[in-house]
């Protein structure tokens, strides 16, 4: 403290400061940006500012984030002061042992913490299912729930389990400063216990409480991966919202977001700050003078009471706002909860939907089938209505996580074209109502390569190294391969299977691929960040809109031709909105929107006859051929694609071992 | 005081039902197959991911080593600092951790692009373009972003406390500058960078966010060996179980070295 540093070092410090805050500085500038661009400067407007409060999915995980913080913090620090005065009254040896339990939250990496609550979780949830339909069996008075999935109360749980720790850490060693006698002292003078707790105990730990409940907002905030495995789809958090979103398309309202939380933490820390600072000179003021001790005391904590007051009241007013709101959302309107996929659908027909019927729609996304499977088998997954693939759905009856549906209620089931019922998936077409069908094939940016590839052998071999993508997914992944070696795409030989597995990873080895990608494709693509890139029909037209230098091709060995479809899920709670919601989606006009939007071939054989019509009365120009051919696969493209079939469980197990030892 | 005893109960439920219970649950199923039956195949096919364990403990040593070059001068300095600069200092360090580190992680994604804003800085000096993102490099640089206020922080809050009689008796007996550091200073803030270490490296072990952003996805880390096995493409909780025990063990492990290094007891607190 006595010598100061050198310039040079002074230079060091400010460096690492702008090292840390040069990316925040960046999403603020770009917050106040015109377009859509991280990069690009397009003018200044507050457009990403207008949008965040309209766009509903954020400023619903916000109010999830700051719930859940709150009422974590409020929690852990009661629980976390009590119980710290528990320990403080225990003999040493009981002390430490659960002290050590104490520890272990905070100690162990957050991934299995979040598991670990993950699977406990789902165990219970086993029980519950268990022993409820055990009581409904043998009484009708009450009916209990017997579908039980993560969400709000057990993200609460969860983060009330790593907070309280952080806590009793900051709580205890005020408590070991504490003069034991005071207490005995308070006692002897008349004080009951709770007196003697709440003169003597409280103020002298009242620093020690505060900065607890300070570290444990501060890591509740912070907080992604426990809340990951804990919060189920339906309550996610603002860093979970995000994650999905940097799989696809990362809307600039994040920008405007995070500028204001920045912002509001930035005021509310100056405000904690300069009281620091004033309770500091006080202090020192009092050192100085110890004549004056008892006088400046008595001027100070009032004043030290009031802002304690005034912080724990500011405290409460934020958690009753934030609960208020809530129950206001909350209020008994009907939802149903859907997962999709990402970009697809138009956003508009959900707004619709809502205004007609009154039923608010939960829309989420996954990432793939596989991804959806093992939400749903995590317990992670609280939906009513999925659109999984072909394959998936026949697995998942299999597995009886089906509901079958109730077609008098879906009176626009018979729109559907005859070529997409009764598929193989779903024989007596009981459980599914088709939603899109297309083909995959690969997209390539016409000025990256040198001739437009007709083949997968360009997902193998060097030429365009470094500037090809990937699938993300074990089934479309294995797929390129198996087609490119001549094998069938369902196969279940594991020699075949094993050689396409090598295939991938060699091409890997090899730096052939810049990433493995599911929705991630759109911007890389856009952007003319990569060169060649498998996905779905639907998607590439998409891109070609915003990039008009893409193109596509159903290559010659064949390909893969998908249904989606919409089920609901055994026991979903909405039953009777999802039957709404899938007529609704299942409408000529539905169709028609949602293709004009994301381009994917509907199986409403009106739509798909009327759609060229509707495309030139909405646009002034006619639908060329091409793209029409690429929405609806013609015949003789369809003829050298497949679909994929459910495979054995076997077979399954080892696509799994295949898949993550490639990413090994 | 026998009486407080009391208010241990309820919190020793709370852990019993939301830390242990856990905890034996992800050791029942390390230790079965997808039927239920006990195996110890989960463990025997772990050899299989060894390139995983090597990647992951060799990036999170690197981002923790350069976390100590940058963080631990950092403190030093910041302890030699107006103490109005020191409480202005450490409220920005802990600022940005009040964002969410996915925030963080996010902007860095646009500035690492191969059309991004580095890139397109070099690109004014016809220089470039560099492949930054989806590199090992960019998970590096991501971990040690995020985690550089958990090195800072609890050296400069050990050092802050030395006492600094101790610094000028060295100097008394005639110790220079470097040599008071050294033999004085270094061996004191010892703790702190203990509790540093463990507090950028369990993290950056296990993180998998970071290397899904900025790592591409194309090389797993043990952090998305295990999201994979849960909420990711391949469903097999029993394996990710088992990744998540040893994991579990390795970070006792570390613990326990540093006990024994340090003096235990007293962790360094964030805040």
């Amino acid at each position: 403290m006595k010598k100061t540093n050198s310039v040079f070092n002074r230079a060091f410090t400010f460096l690492v400061f702008l090292f840390l805050y040069a990316p925040i500085f960046l999403l603020i500038i770009f917050s106040f940006n015109q377009n859509n661009s991280n990069v690009a400067w397009g003018g200044f407007s507050f457009h990403w500012y207008r949008e965040l409060f309209q766009n509903r999915i954020i400023m619903r995980s916000l109010y999830t984030t700051l719930l859940v913080s709150l009422l974590s913090t409020v929690i852990a620090t009661i629980a976390g002061t009590f119980a710290a005065i528990g320990f403080y009254g225990l003999r040493r040896r009981a002390r430490n042992a659960l002290t050590t339990v104490n520890n272990i939250p905070m100690m162990n990496a957050d991934i299995v913490t979040g598991v670990a609550m993950c699977l406990f979780f789902v165990g219970f949830f086993h029980l519950w299912s268990d022993l409820a339909g055990w009581i409904n069996s043998i009484q009708s008075l009450v009916i209990l729930p017997t579908r039980l999935t993560l969400g709000f109360p057990t993200l609460l749980i969860a983060h009330i389990t790593f907070n309280i720790p952080y806590v009793l850490l900051s709580v205890s060693p005020k408590l070991r400063q504490l003069d034991k006698n005071l207490i005995d002292a308070a006692q002897d003078l008349g004080c009951t216990w709770f007196q003697a707790f709440y003169k003597v105990i409280l103020p002298e730990i009242k620093p020690g409480i505060i900065s607890g409940a300070l570290t444990a907002f501060t890591m509740s905030i912070d907080d992604f991966i426990i809340s990951y495995f804990t919060a189920g789809s339906s309550s996610s958090t603002l860093a979970m919202t995000i994650y999905g979103m940097t799989k696809k398309r990362v809307s600039p309202e994040i920008n405007a977001i995070s500028t204001i939380l920045f912002v509001s933490v930035l005021l509310l820390l100056a405000v904690i700050n300069i009281r620091e600072a004033h309770m500091e000179k006080v202090s020192l003021r009092r050192q100085a003078m110890p004549a004056t001790q008892s006088a400046s005391q008595r001027k100070f904590s009032p004043t030290l009471r009031k802002l304690a007051k005034a912080a724990a009241a500011f405290a409460c007013v934020g958690v009753l706002i934030v609960a208020g709101v809530g129950a206001v959302h909350n209020t008994q309107q009907p939802v149903v909860n859907v997962c999709s996929w990402g970009e697809y659908i138009d956003e508009e027909l959900i707004t619709q939907f809502e205004e007609e019927t009154g039923i608010l729609v939960n829309y989420q996304t996954s990432e793939s089938n596989e991804a959806l499977y093992s939400l749903l088998k995590s317990g992670a997954g609280d939906y009513d209505v999925i659109v999984p693939s072909d394959y998936m759905i026949s697995q998942l009856i299999e597995e009886g996580m089906l509901e079958k549906l109730d077609y008098s209620k879906i009176p626009n089931f018979s729109l559907m074209d005859d070529r997409f019922k009764n598929l193989p998936y779903d024989p007596a077409n009981e459980y599914t109502v088709p939603y899109t069908w297309g083909t995959v094939g690969i997209i390539y940016n016409t000025t990256m390569v040198e001739a437009p590839p007709d083949s997968w052998n360009v997902m193998f071999d060097d030429r365009y190294a470094g500037n090809v993508l990937m699938f993300r997914n074990s089934r479309d992944a294995m797929a390129i391969a198996l087609l490119y070696l001549g094998y069938d795409l369902n196969t279940t030989d594991p020699t075949q299977l094993r050689q396409a597995a090598d295939l991938i990873a060699d091409a890997k080895s090899r730096g052939v691929y810049q990433a493995f990608v599911m929705d991630e494709i759109f911007l890389k693509m856009e952007s003319g960040n990569a060169a060649i890139g498998p996905y779905y029909a639907g998607d590439y037209l998409t891109m070609a809109e915003n990039n008009p230098d893409l193109a596509f091709v159903v290559p010659k060995e064949g390909s893969n031709w998908f249904v989606d479809a919409m089920c609901v899920l055994k026991d979903a709670p909405h039953y009777e909105e999802a039957m709404a919601w899938i007529n609704f989606i299942a409408s000529t006009e539905a169709n028609l929107a949602n293709m004009d939007s994301i381009w994917y071939a509907s199986p409403n054989r009106e739509a798909l006859e009327q759609y060229p019509a509707y495309y030139e009365g909405l646009y002034d120009e006619p639908l060329d051929q091409e793209t029409y051919d690429i929405i609806a696969a013609p015949n003789e493209v369809l003829d050298r694609c497949q679909s994929y079939v459910s495979l054995p469980a076997e077979t399954r197990r080892l696509y799994n071992e295949l898949w993550i030892r490639l990413g090994t | 005081m026998n009486r407080t005893k009391a208010f241990t109960i309820p919190y020793a439920v709370w852990m019993a039902l939301f830390v242990v219970a856990p905890i034996i649950m992800v050791l029942i199923y390390a230790f079965s197959s997808a039927d239920g039956g006990f195996t110890l195949a989960n463990f025997s096919s772990m050899g299989d991911y060894t390139v995983v364990f090597v990647r992951s403990f060799r990036l999170a040593i690197i981002a923790t080593a350069i976390c100590l070059l940058i963080g631990y001068p950092v403190a030093y300095m910041l302890s030699r600092e107006g103490k109005q600069f020191q409480r202005l200092a450490t409220v920005l360090i802990m600022l940005p951790m009040w964002m969410n580190f996915l925030l963080r992680t996010y902007s860095w994604m646009s500035i690492l692009e191969n059309n991004g804003l580095i890139n397109q800085f070099l690109g004014l000096f016809g220089i470039g373009p560099f492949q930054m993102i989806d590199t090992q490099g960019a998970v590096v640089l991501g971990m040690v972003y995020n985690y550089l206020p958990f090195m800072i922080l609890p050296i400069y809050s050990v050092i802050i406390k030395l006492d600094h009689s101790l610094v000028e008796a060295a100097h008394d007996l005639g110790a220079n500058d470097f040599v008071a550091f050294r033999r004085v200073i270094l061996p004191l803030s010892l703790p702190g960078v203990l509790s540093g270490i463990t507090m950028v490296f369990v993290p950056s072990v296990s993180t998998f966010a970071i290397s899904t952003m900025l790592g591409g996805g194309t090389e797993f880390l043990l952090g998305d060996l295990i999201e994979q096995q849960f909420l990711g493409g391949a469903y097999n909780p029993q394996l990710g179980a088992a990744i998540a025990m040893v994991m579990m063990v390795i970070v006792v492990l570390c613990m326990w070295v540093m006990n024994r290094f340090g003096e235990g007891e007293e962790q360094a607190v964030v805040l």
